[in-house]
């Protein structure tokens, strides 16, 4: 082997030993068990009711773009709850670490709290990985996945195979990273990783190899989603969908996934050189022999930046499709909201510098860094004006979704101002990595989970077809929003005593009375999320008493409230042609919402395919057999996914038809089943003198299948 | 309903807004932040004010302005008068851009510039420039190792201390910073900002307090198992008794020289706080560690001290209750 690995290491198993399995750890060890019996009993169940044949035909091995998206935003929610599991964890040892003396709970092997110092720092780094790259990310992706081909008039995404891979190589991240949690241990070096931390010499446990491949897996899925949602709204317009016309979460979504293409692949970058590093004995990051730690930094942060606007970019779009929803108003200033995403999004390119001021980089690259940064301020101010202005002179009603989307607007305003701190070199000397910085950036990343909350229940019934309940959906807000209060407002002061981050003893007692307001506030987050799931049981039982048509706001403004809720999977009967900037408000003005189509025409629909799940699969054992370095069969692995790829490359997938009669009988079916009546029928283009067209007459849906990206 | 829990969520962060800045008025108040003693973290501080006035009176306005298009927009009731086609205003557009603006470009010119020339770590013109200095500069090279400080005066016979840091008030403090190991941040909350200390590398930094006392330092930036106990105490004296304290130091009997740091520096976990004092340490010391890192010597990390720890942690436990 190439680099000196401690402990033992045989051909057959790498570093795996049964004493990789921390079965005698008492968190752990229960924890295993209850997983296990929980997987049982839900396999079981899925046996007895026969529902595997139903999952692999219509989830496992779906392309469909709002089944994929579910499927993310399945995984994102389920991501949210282990990262606020691990959240509760930290909030609790610093709650009993906190002050002098030896309080440690003794059973545990901790002289401070519940927990090791080793054990504490896998905690928070898996904390922050999970909640911004497995939480926030999927569940953004799953919402623009439904929405964007929705809101451009699009069958499906451009490539919806690629789509499904992009799905299934996150998800193996996923399950990486919880595989770590029973197998080995994770990263101790925080979710961004310090150089030169990670080396081989000071962090020889497997960790930062599940930390390398876990975050190399979930960057690949997220690339290759990037480019298929740029080719998707290049290329999939309906007819008429100007880009002026482009609704603003579409292009949030186009200005987010310009940036996660063009800095993602950075992030991979520096990942295979730490992977070098530790794997191949090069010296990349090391102190000495040359290596430069400071180059991961800026390589990391190069990436970090970026991200980070790549996740709130899509959460700003969502805001500007509620707020004007239920302001029953158009957007204030759609060209200045639109020129806005696009310079946060250039900007954020040249700022990356402000993630490390204490570098000692010298007051005129200090200087630079600061003002770009504080630039940002610039847009960011716009939206919020914005977004206010939108509800002047508008008809507000509080419906549970603004509740959350005003909610994230408050949090951007602490956000920003803290933010606007951070960003210059005199201030963030005394309050870099402290939990200051740590509160700023809950305010935006919960900023960004208000905003899908609120998205959830907005686009909710148009994906199944019946409204969430609305009283629960503001007792949970309220709730989430006393324990955001209770936690965050307490931060923030605990960054101006001094508080650093990440310390898992605590050694100022003066700290301890607001740890324990803090966890108090965990206590009613635990409640939210209690609530949540009221939330979802109460809303699933009655909902026969909330079914929606299509419009189901009644005063919803953009595209995808076009088509029938819940969405045909073909989306569009026909394909729409489009009139103005918020179509639906534009054709529920002019009396056309409920006009259906008099002819139909037949449809190309993409394959089913397993391949996207077997590449994930092998993706996973290669993460895993890298990781604890048993080769032959991460040499496996990666023949089994490039023979997949190539040789679903070489099959490809003519697709399937769905016959005009077919549709028409789909779309009768359809109407029949909704609350609200559809209209009557009237001939495509056939009104107001030929000028207005309902349905695309010039292009026939075979031409746009042809116009588009060939190979589905 | 709503509107009024929204007014009431404005009043309690209203109420503690002002507990916490009243808080920073106190004296030995536990806001070391809104309690500097140093010039340098006094003028962090004169800046952080400036940018939360100029920023809280515009968030705050505009947060003002939200809620009472809240209230006064609401279906039902607020009276506001209702125009679906309304969605541009030159004038507004105007506004909404020209105050962002002009607020960026007086921080940048008020804040960000100033400051980080004011404060840049090597030359703090603060200190540098604008204070008149009672004593000579004083000098301290530090070495980071997994998990120890080690402070050096080069000036006054090479003595060393670890843990503990001494300075005189006063007097311009010049730091040059190391590390062994890692990468970590050397911070006195209540005197001096953050800077990093790396392996193979020299940062700088200085300082000047104008208060006597005891001031905690941390390792700001994780660095292991040991960050958390990674402290020092900050002792700032009178020059006489600075002088004092120096004489003592020299006579100690410990010495330490390469070969003696070379141990000092294997990862230890000073949970007793120890701070043991070295009459004199082989003079290069600083440099003779950076060119030994750059060459590739490492302190590595055994195995008992990363996935299980208990072992090591009960030891240190026990003798800790001992
Ligand atoms: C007005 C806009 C913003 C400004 C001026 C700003 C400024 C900053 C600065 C200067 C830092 C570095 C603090 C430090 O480590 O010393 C920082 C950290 C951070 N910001 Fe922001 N920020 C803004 C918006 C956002 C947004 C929209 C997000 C994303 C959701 C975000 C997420 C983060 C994160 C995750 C970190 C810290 C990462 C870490 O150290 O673990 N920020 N921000
Ligand atoms: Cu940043
Ligand atoms: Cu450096």
């Amino acid at each position: 082997m190439l680099v000196h690995v401690p402990g033992p290491w045989s051909p057959l198993l790498g570093r795996l030993a049964l004493s990789e399995i921390p079965y005698k750890n008492l968190i752990l060890a229960p924890l295993f068990v209850l997983i296990v019996l929980v997987g049982l009993a839900l396999v079981g169940w899925i046996t007895k009711r026969g529902l595997w044949g139903y999952l692999w035909r219509e989830w496992f091995t779906t392309v469909d773009h709002k089944k994929l998206g579910i499927m993310y935003i399945f995984l994102g929610l389920v991501m949210l709850f282990r990262g606020f599991i691990d959240g509760l964890m930290i909030r609790t040892q610093q709650m009993l670490a906190v002050g002098p003396g030896d309080n440690g709970i003794k059973a545990m092997g901790a002289i401070h709290g519940y927990l090791t110092p080793f054990h504490f720092g896998q905690i928070y780094s898996a904390h922050g990985l999970i909640m911004i790259l497995l939480a926030a990310t999927p569940l953004l992706v799953g919402l623009m996945n439904i929405i964007v081909p929705l809101q451009i008039g699009a069958r499906d995404m451009a490539f919806p195979y690629l789509n499904a891979l992009g799905f299934w190589i996150t998800a193996a991240g996923a399950a990486l990273i919880m595989i770590s949690l029973f197998v080995g241990d994770f990263s101790h070096n925080g979710w961004f990783g310090y150089a030169p931390i990670f080396e081989m010499s000071y962090s020889p446990g497997v960790g930062v190899d599940y930390w390398i491949w876990t975050l190399e897996l979930i960057a690949l899925g997220t690339t290759l989603g990037s480019i298929n949602f740029l080719a998707t709204v290049v290329k999939m317009r309906a007819p008429g969908m100007t880009w002026g016309r482009l609704p603003v979460f579409t292009w949030s979504a186009v200005s987010a996934n310009i940036i996660a293409l063009t800095s993602f692949p950075c992030l991979q970058v520096a990942l295979a050189l730490v992977g070098a590093d530790r794997y191949l004995g090069t010296h990349f990051f090391t102190a000495g022999f040359g290596g430069n730690l400071m180059l991961y930094t800026n390589l990391f942060w190069l990436w970090g930046h970026p991200e980070v606007y790549f996740v709130i970019l899509p959460a700003f779009g969502m805001l500007g499709e509620i707020i004007p929803t239920f302001s029953e108003k158009p957007l204030f200033g759609y060209v200045a909201m639109v020129l806005a995403t696009f310079a946060i999004a250039g900007v954020s390119w040249i700022v990356w510098l402000h993630h490390f001021f204490t570098m000692g980089m010298g007051p005129y690259v200090s200087t630079e860094f600061s003002v770009a940064t504080m630039l940002v301020g610039i847009p960011t101010g716009v939206k919020v004006f914005n977004w206010a202005f939108t509800m002047y002179r508008g008809r507000i009603s509080y419906t549970a979704a603004m509740h959350w989307a005003l909610g994230a607007l408050f949090l951007l305003l602490i956000g920003g101002l803290t933010g606007m701190m951070l960003s210059i070199p005199a201030i963030n000397y005394m309050v870099h990595n402290s939990v200051f910085v740590v509160a700023h950036f809950h305010m935006m990343l919960l900023c960004i989970v208000y905003a899908v909350f609120g998205a959830v229940i907005y686009w909710w019934p148009k994906v199944f077809g019946f409204r969430l309940n609305e009283a629960w959906g503001k007792i949970m807000f309220w709730l989430f929003s006393a324990g955001t209060a209770l936690v965050f407002i307490p931060m923030f002061m605990l960054g101006f005593m001094g508080e650093t981050r990440r310390l898992d003893w605590p050694f100022d007692p003066h700290w301890a009375g607001l740890f324990d307001v803090q966890e108090f506030g965990i206590a009613i987050y635990v409640l939210s999320v209690v609530s949540f799931v009221v939330l979802l049981f109460v809303s699933i039982r009655d909902r026969a008493k909330e079914r929606v048509g299509a419009d189901a706001w009644g005063t919803s403004r953009s595209l995808e409230w076009l088509t029938d809720s819940p969405v045909p999977f073909y989306n569009f009967a026909m394909v729409p042609e489009i009139n103005a900037r918020d179509e639906v408000a534009w054709r529920r003005e002019h009396g056309f919402l409920d006009i259906r189509p008099d002819h139909y025409k037949a449809i190309h629909m993409p394959n089913n395919t397993p391949v996207a799940l077997y590449i994930g699969a092998t993706l996973f054992l290669l993460g895993f057999a890298l990781t604890w370095r048993i080769w032959w069969l991460s040499g496996i692995a990666l023949l089994a996914t490039v023979a997949l790829m190539i040789w679903r490359s070489a099959k490809g997938d003519p697709g399937y038809v769905i016959s005009a009669e077919e549709i028409a009988r789909l779309d009768r079916e359809a109407r029949q089943k909704m609350p609200v009546d559809g209209g009557d029928t009237v001939p495509v283009g056939g009104f107001a003198g030929g000028q207005i067209m309902a349905y695309s007459r010039e292009v026939s849906d075979q031409d746009r299948s042809h116009r588009g990206p060939k190979s589905w | 309903m709503t509107t009024k829990k929204w007014l009431q969520m404005g009043q309690y962060a209203a109420i503690l807004l002002t507990t916490m800045l009243l808080g920073g008025c106190a004296r030995h108040s536990p806001w070391w932040i809104f309690d500097p003693k140093g010039v340098g973290a006094r003028a962090s501080y004169d800046y952080m004010m400036i940018d939360i006035a100029v920023m809280l009176s515009i968030v705050g306005l505009t947060a003002i302005m939200i809620v009472w298009f809240m209230i006064r927009y609401r279906k039902g009731g607020g009276g506001g008068k209702y125009d679906g086609k309304w969605s541009h205003s030159m004038t507004i557009e105007f506004f909404t851009w020209g105050i962002p603006i002009a607020a960026v470009a007086f921080l940048s010119w008020a804040v960000a510039i100033n400051g980080s020339f004011a404060l840049n770590p090597y030359n703090p013109t603060v200190i540098t420039h604008t204070m008149k200095p009672k004593g000579d500069p004083v000098d301290v090279d530090v070495i980071a190792t997994d998990w120890q400080w080690l402070f050096i005066y080069p000036q006054f016979h090479h003595i060393a201390v670890a843990n503990e840091l001494v300075v005189p008030a006063h007097t311009p403090v010049f730091f040059k910073l190391t590390s062994t190991a890692v990468t970590t941040d050397f911070f006195v909350p209540q005197l001096v900002g953050m800077i990093d200390v790396m392996p193979g590398m020299r940062t700088k930094d200085a300082l000047e307090v104008d208060h006597r006392g005891s001031y905690q330092g941390i390792a700001a930036d994780y660095c292991g198992a040991g960050t958390s106990w990674m402290l020092f105490k900050t002792k700032v004296v009178s020059m006489r008794d600075f002088h004092r304290w120096v004489k003592t130091a020299e006579a100690q009997p410990e010495t330490m020289n390469y070969h003696q740091f070379n141990e000092f520096a294997r990862p230890y976990i000073n949970v007793h706080y120890k701070t043991p004092i070295y009459g004199h340490v082989e003079p290069g010391l600083f440099n003779h560690v950076i060119l030994e890192v750059m060459n590739g010597k490492k302190w590595p990390l055994p195995m008992f001290m990363t996935e299980n720890m208990y072992a090591y942690l009960q030891k240190q436990a026990k003798e800790h209750r001992a």
